[in-house]
């Protein structure tokens, strides 16, 4: 178990970021520590827009910094259940990186 | 064309193409209801609570494959439909709910009838929306039946604030032809090459089991699996929400699988060198305990929820997206290679299955010879109940016993006609989820094969059938307790029979139903069996309910050794285990 960094996009919309503490709950994992902010620069994130073909307007999505401690399979799991909200853009740990419908196997965010 | 929200939201579920909505009006609702009233196409069916509301837009989604709509008030219309909600979550049926809500302004003041449906409802569903402006109405209303019907089904919930149904405010009305959420992206096509690899392990095998269950369902995908087996003609078990996916009476079929599944099923699942888990996601009654489930299977896994594989049990291959595409690039590739299977190269491996069935499998043939000096066995009566309606009936079924018993004896030929809470295990879900096939499929037979325990929990809908004439059958497993509580302090409690018994409570079920205006049959002895069940079936106008007594010390077998059990641990009969 070591403490892990978690780094969601998300759609900037009313109970999104229920739904994700609410999973962590649901499914019994810990967040450590948790930090929200609405993305302005949107250049980091270049990459979602050309995979996705879509185009992010200012104050449109957050990001969100989560940290929990977990072993690696459930990581993979949490990783996976927080892909699956409908808000959820993109979400991405040390090693992968989930986009909607498409896993990558390194950190993008 | 400007509309105000009440019937733009009617107007929308109407080009959704919604047939029936159940539900119950009430002071949030107000408004939508009288856009209920103002229109001929879909039909309002009031039912008498809204967990019935609910379980029937289940039963109609689990029977159609059509999403089921439900209609409830604020407050307490709301937690009224919780259960329902939470029982179509975890079989991932398509469901769109919508709730009325106090009006925008005293929300956060806990206002009459006010609660946070989408707080209360967050973890039971897929997804949920707020209409925050009835400009967004139908948008909102596209996308929610887009988000239940695509990738994993599942329920989702519209909290709609009284003041935006408000009749006199107009607005344009335009229903999108497609929905387009940006953020959500189901996957559909299989990756080629992970279809190579089950290719090259199924030759590789030589003790192969397909393992199928409800998502093979969800994704109409029945044909296309039994395509599969017609090139590999591999055994294949079905789980609880899997049954008559694959013909039940096909002689590759080893019955269901688990808990209180067939020894040969469990036998063959535990000894397999490859198991290909076609939309199934090894629940712990499949598994039993995990660390000891099919210690030398290779694990192919056909899904459509990423989340769903390796969650339990680590997957060797996954192949995402719906079963149905997968399973036909699969078949396009076996077609030209159906001569390396044709030979059955499984031939001892079925041997082996033919032997453990011959040595434990199910008696069907119980209902055959019977006496009255010893009282009716649930199994006989299930039996006769398959017998008499021919084994094609539409089987509703609640929780316990005769739940386990209906899924063991009745065999399902055809997907969608065996209706059932697997997932949750909603008491109370068979007489609502029956009246939501019925409607569906008015033509067809439709029984509820129920206890008297779970009958209870929505009885009240027996008002609902006489109001909708719903001639369904109820066949009550009566064995005057809660059965499979009872099994369990029987087996791990040394028989103490804590609160499981009604004494002499339980209502005489036949002048009850008479009440309503239907029919009551009472059978007590085997020698009634046959003769009243085929009264019942000749019965087609009226709701026949039929309270069978049986056999109170009867326990349901096999049933997995746990805890610390693998697969071939069982409990084979009363102290007899494997
Ligand atoms: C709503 C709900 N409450 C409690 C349970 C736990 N439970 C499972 S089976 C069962 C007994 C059901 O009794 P009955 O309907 O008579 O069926 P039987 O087992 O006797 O055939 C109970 C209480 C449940 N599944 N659902
Ligand atoms: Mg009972």
């Amino acid at each position: 178990m070591i403490e892990r960094q978690l780094t969601l996009i998300m759609e900037n919309k009313p109970g999104a970021l229920a739904r994700v503490v609410g999973l962590f709950h649901q499914r019994g994992y810990n967040i450590d520590s948790l930090h929200v902010d609405p993305i302005t620069d949107f250049k980091p994130y270049e990459f979602i827009e050309r995979e996705l073909n879509i185009k992010f307007q200012k104050n449109e999505v957050s990001r969100l910094i989560i940290k929990t401690t977990v072993g690696d399979t459930l990581m993979r799991q949490i990783l996976r259940q927080i892909n699956k909200l409908i808000e959820v853009i993109a979400v991405s740990d040390n090693d992968n990186t989930y986009l909607k419908g498409i896993l990558r196997d390194e950190n993008l965010l | 064309m400007k509309l105000a929200g009440n019937d733009m939201l009617i107007q929308s579920l109407i080009n959704e193409g919604v047939e029936y909505i159940f539900g119950y009006p009430g002071g949030a609702a107000l408004h939508i209801y009288d856009a209920i009233f103002n229109q001929k196409e879909m039909q309002h069916i009031l039912v008498r609570h809204e967990q019935g509301a609910t379980h029937a837009a289940d039963g109609y989604a689990r029977a159609t494959g059509k999403p089921g709509v439900v209609m409830v008030t604020s407050g307490p219309g709301a937690t009224n439909a919780i259960t329902g909600i939470a029982t179509a979550f975890m079989d991932s049926i398509p469901m769109v709910v919508i709730s009325g809500q106090v009006q925008s302004h005293l929300i956060g003041t806990d206002a009459f009838q006010e609660t946070d449906m989408i707080g209360i409802s967050r973890p039971i569903v897929k997804h949920s929306f707020t209409v925050d402006h009835q400009s967004n109405i139908p948008r909102i209303v596209k996308e929610a039946f887009y988000v239940a019907t695509s990738g994993r089904q599942g329920p989702v919930v519209i909290d709609v604030p009284k003041d935006l149904t408000n009749p006199d405010d107009l607005f344009d009305f335009n229903y999108p032809d497609e929905a387009n959420i940006r953020s959500y992206n189901p996957p559909i096509k299989p990756e080629e090459n992970q279809i190579d690899r089950v290719i090259e392990a199924l030759k590789n095998s030589k003790r192969p089991v397909i393992y199928a269950g409800g998502g093979t369902i969800a994704s109409n995908a029945s044909n296309e699996l039994r395509e599969f087996n017609s090139y590999i003609k591999a055994p294949v078990t079905n789980t609880l929400m899997g049954l008559g996916v694959y013909p039940g009476t096909d002689k590759y079929f080893l019955g269901m699988l688990g808990m209180h599944g067939t020894y040969q099923a469990n036998m063959a699942m535990h000894n397999a060198d490859l198991i290909l888990a076609v939309g199934a996601r090894f629940d712990d009654r499949i598994t039993n305990t995990p660390e000891k489930f099919a210690p030398r299977a290779q694990i192919v896994h056909f899904d459509v929820d990423h989340s769903s594989v390796s969650k339990i049990i680590e997957a060797d291959i996954a192949v995402f997206g719906q079963v149905k595409d997968s399973l036909k690039s699969i078949n396009e590739k076996l077609k030209l290679e159906s001569s390396y299977f044709n030979k059955d190269r499984f031939s001892d491996w079925h041997n082996q299955i033919a032997n453990w069935k011959d040595a434990h499998g199910l008696n069907h043939d119980l209902y055959k010879n019977i006496d009255d000096k010893s009282p009716i066995l649930p199994q006989a009566a299930v039996q006769q109940i398959y017998q008499t309606s021919e084994g094609r009936a539409f089987v509703t079924s609640d929780v316990g016993q005769h739940q386990m018993f209906a899924a063991q004896y009745y065999h399902f030929d055809e997907p969608r006609k065996w209706i059932n809470s697997g997932g949750l295990g909603t008491m109370g879900f068979g007489l609502p989820s029956a009246m939501g096939v019925k409607l569906a499929y008015p033509d067809e037979e439709v029984i509820c094969i129920t206890g008297e325990g779970s009958i209870q929990m929505c009885i009240q809908e027996l008002s609902t059938c006489s109001q909708y004439k719903l001639p369904i059958k109820i066949f009550n497993i009566n064995n005057l307790a809660l059965g499979m509580v009872k099994q369990w302090q029987d087996m791990n409690y040394e028989g103490r029979h804590s609160s499981i018994s009604y004494e002499d409570s339980l209502p005489d079920f036949s002048k009850l139903v008479e009440s309503y205006g239907h029919v009551g049959i009472k059978i007590t002895k085997n020698s009634e069996l046959k003769q009243k069940i085929e009264e019942a079936f000749s019965i087609n106008d009226r709701l026949v309910f039929v309270d069978i007594y049986v056999d109170p010390s009867e326990h349901v077998y096999p049933m997995l050794v746990a805890p610390n059990g693998s697969l071939e641990n069982m409990w084979l009969s009363k102290g007899k285990k494997t």
